[in-house]
């Protein structure tokens, strides 16, 4: 500890330093502790994860952390999805398209991001409380920590939960039948009477396993005020006509357990401690905005903010006409690292008009400010009214996002 | 074997006659053809009996490396590793030319939902990268430890390939891991 003088104001911002320095001290030795607690004061999906992802990278081997957020409304698509087939992204900026005004209201700007995790794509806001859990590989299952928050949405009265088979929670719908085994988070007294009636999802699972660790996030819908409009954000257009590598979502209903947020962040806090009993009863670690600080917070919290990241990370995948009867044209691109890598524009007797021009080759679509200006220009030549059509259906397709008020 | 190459009934009578080890470097032709008249060779010797066959060193991180040429030595995950994974729907292979370091990630594949990183058991260079996977990705778990390969890297150290368990140590190791 270094001793103070306060007379001088040399001092003062000395100490603003030091002390700076000791809670990053303090930090860095939490982070060696057995058994570790966070929550988020921030409501930034891009921060929250970032900070997730250093704790993934920097915590000690043999610990274990929980670590609960809520993120302002976001959709989170997973490390190898295509946000052009998994979101309606005409959407995600109501400002500047004219989206009738839903009753009730709908969420406002809403962020698009990649996480780090695999997985599918989910709805973020706040009313979802997002939990993470790393320990060491050698402790992982895919259904642990699951069957862990099952336990605590249980202690709260939710008998209807479960996990299922994919490794995520549903509330089992229809009438209760006979008693099941409380300890058996995989079977509720409704689980057979439901025959028919899906259940609702409250809750997706996603993982990223590294050399050291394994990391478990979840999110859980307690009480979202806008379940009526997720479906219309997660369905995109384009879905008829992408034939993507990489991974596509497993689409669910969903539904709010209907919890207030405090309460099942104590029951998780509960679980948790049984689970992982620690020497002192863990007191939560308040995260937030201080922490970008770090430099891999904040390199990282680029990065996801980033285009690139969001876009060129996008798997392969080719975009196509052909299914649409409307259109009078076959064409077909082929996108790759988010780029056009080519195409071509065929009449629907499969004669051959023209390829990709060379000039268009390596054009990124999320830098594409205009799809008739670029139509004409990705192929040489192409009468008016066909280059019209084209350019209209790309606008629904692939839709310009986010080009003016981008980083 | 210029007689083994003849194909008459005649000489393969003769063939016969010989110790097994004729048969087994006959022709694939001749192969097929006694094959078809139920004559089994005696010794079932692979047709590459000529080159040096893949030999395989393993990590405790259940990455396998061939190390009988490394100068392109092609690296993967094991068997038991693709298992534990379950059906890969996506494989992230590295960038061509990259240098990396033993213990660096490589590339990821994506399976049940998670990301898992793959990490290279050795320090170089990668010289090539397996493209079937981008297309076919359930290559992985069909052949891990062949048409499975991930990339092939330019070895840097030899000296790190010392450290790496054989097939033997290597089952020893996982069984030792699922007792724990």
């Amino acid at each position: 500890m270094i001793t103070l003088n306060r007379a001088c104001t040399r001092a003062r911002a000395h100490r603003q330093v030091t002390t700076r320095r000791w809670l990053s001290q303090s930090r860095l030795d939490r982070l060696a502790e057995p058994v570790q607690f966070y929550i988020s004061t921030s409501r930034d999906p891009y921060l929250n994860l970032s900070i997730e992802h250093y704790l993934l990278q920097n915590s000690a081997p043999e610990s274990t952390i929980l670590f609960l957020y809520v993120n302002r409304p976001s959709i989170i698509i997973g490390r190898n999805q295509n946000p052009w087939l998994e979101v309606n992204l005409a959407l995600l900026n109501p400002v500047s398209n004219d989206t009738p005004e839903t009753e009730p209201p709908g969420p406002g700007i809403v962020d698009l991001v990649r996480r780090r995790s695999g997985g599918g794509t989910v709805f973020h806001d706040e009313g979802n409380v997002n939990w993470t859990v790393i320990c060491p590989p050698k402790e992982f299952t895919r259904d642990k920590h699951a069957e862990m928050v099952v336990r605590a949405l249980r202690s709260c009265g939710i008998e209807r939960s479960r996990v299922n088979e994919r490794h995520d929670i549903v509330l089992d719908q229809g009438t209760r039948g006979a008693d099941t085994e409380l300890e058996d988070t995989h079977v509720t007294p409704y689980t057979r009477q439901a025959a028919g009636v899906r259940p609702l999802k409250v809750s997706g699972s996603a993982y990223k396993l590294t050399r050291q660790r394994a990391l478990h996030h979840g999110t859980c819908l307690l009480a979202s005020p806008n379940l009526h409009i997720i479906p219309d954000y997660l369905h995109s257009p384009a879905k008829p006509y992408i034939t993507a590598r990489g991974v596509e979502s497993v689409s669910s209903p969903v539904g709010n357990i209907m919890l207030a947020n405090e309460r099942y962040i104590d029951a998780i806090r509960v679980k948790f401690a049984e689970m992982y009993p620690a020497t002192n009863p863990i007191e939560h670690v308040e995260v937030g905005e201080d922490w970008l600080d770090l430099d891999p917070v904040r390199q990282g919290y680029e990065e996801l903010k980033s285009r690139d990241w969001t876009f060129v990370q996008t798997p392969q995948f080719t975009i196509s006409t052909k299914a649409e009867p409307s259109i009078n044209l076959d064409m077909e691109l082929t996108v790759r690292n988010g780029a056009l890598s080519g195409g071509t524009l065929c009449r629907r007797n499969g004669e051959k008009i023209l390829d990709l021009s060379e000039q268009l080759q390596g054009q990124r679509v999320q830098d594409v400010d205009s799809w008739s200006v670029t139509v004409s220009n990705m192929f040489e030549g192409i009468a008016t009214a066909e280059a019209r059509t084209l350019a209209a259906w790309l606008d629904t397709m692939l839709p310009v996002y986010g080009r003016h008020n981008s980083k | 074997m210029a007689a083994v190459i003849a194909g008459s009934g005649a000489a393969v009578a003769k063939l016969l006659q010989r110790p097994a080890q004729g048969l087994a470097r006959c022709s694939r032709q001749q192969y097929l053809r006694l094959r078809a008249q139920h004559i089994q060779p005696a010794a079932a010797r692979s047709f590459t009996a000529g080159r040096r066959g893949p030999e395989k060193k393993y990590t405790e991180d259940h990455e396998w490396i061939d190390i009988s040429s490394p100068d392109s030595a092609s690296i993967g995950i094991s068997t038991y590793a693709a298992k534990a994974l379950g059906d890969v729907v996506y494989v992230e292979l590295p960038v061509v030319d990259t240098e990396v370091k033993k213990g660096d990630a490589i590339g990821a594949v994506e399976s049940v939902k998670s990301a898992s990183d793959i990490m290279t058991p050795v320090g170089g260079t990668i010289l090539e990268v397996n493209s079937v996977l981008e297309d076919k990705p359930g290559t992985i778990n069909k052949s891990p430890e062949g048409d499975g390969w991930l990339a092939k890297i330019k070895v840097s150290d030899a000296a790190e390939l010392e450290g790496l368990m054989d097939a033997e140590a290597y089952r020893a190791f996982t069984e030792e891991v699922d007792t724990k």
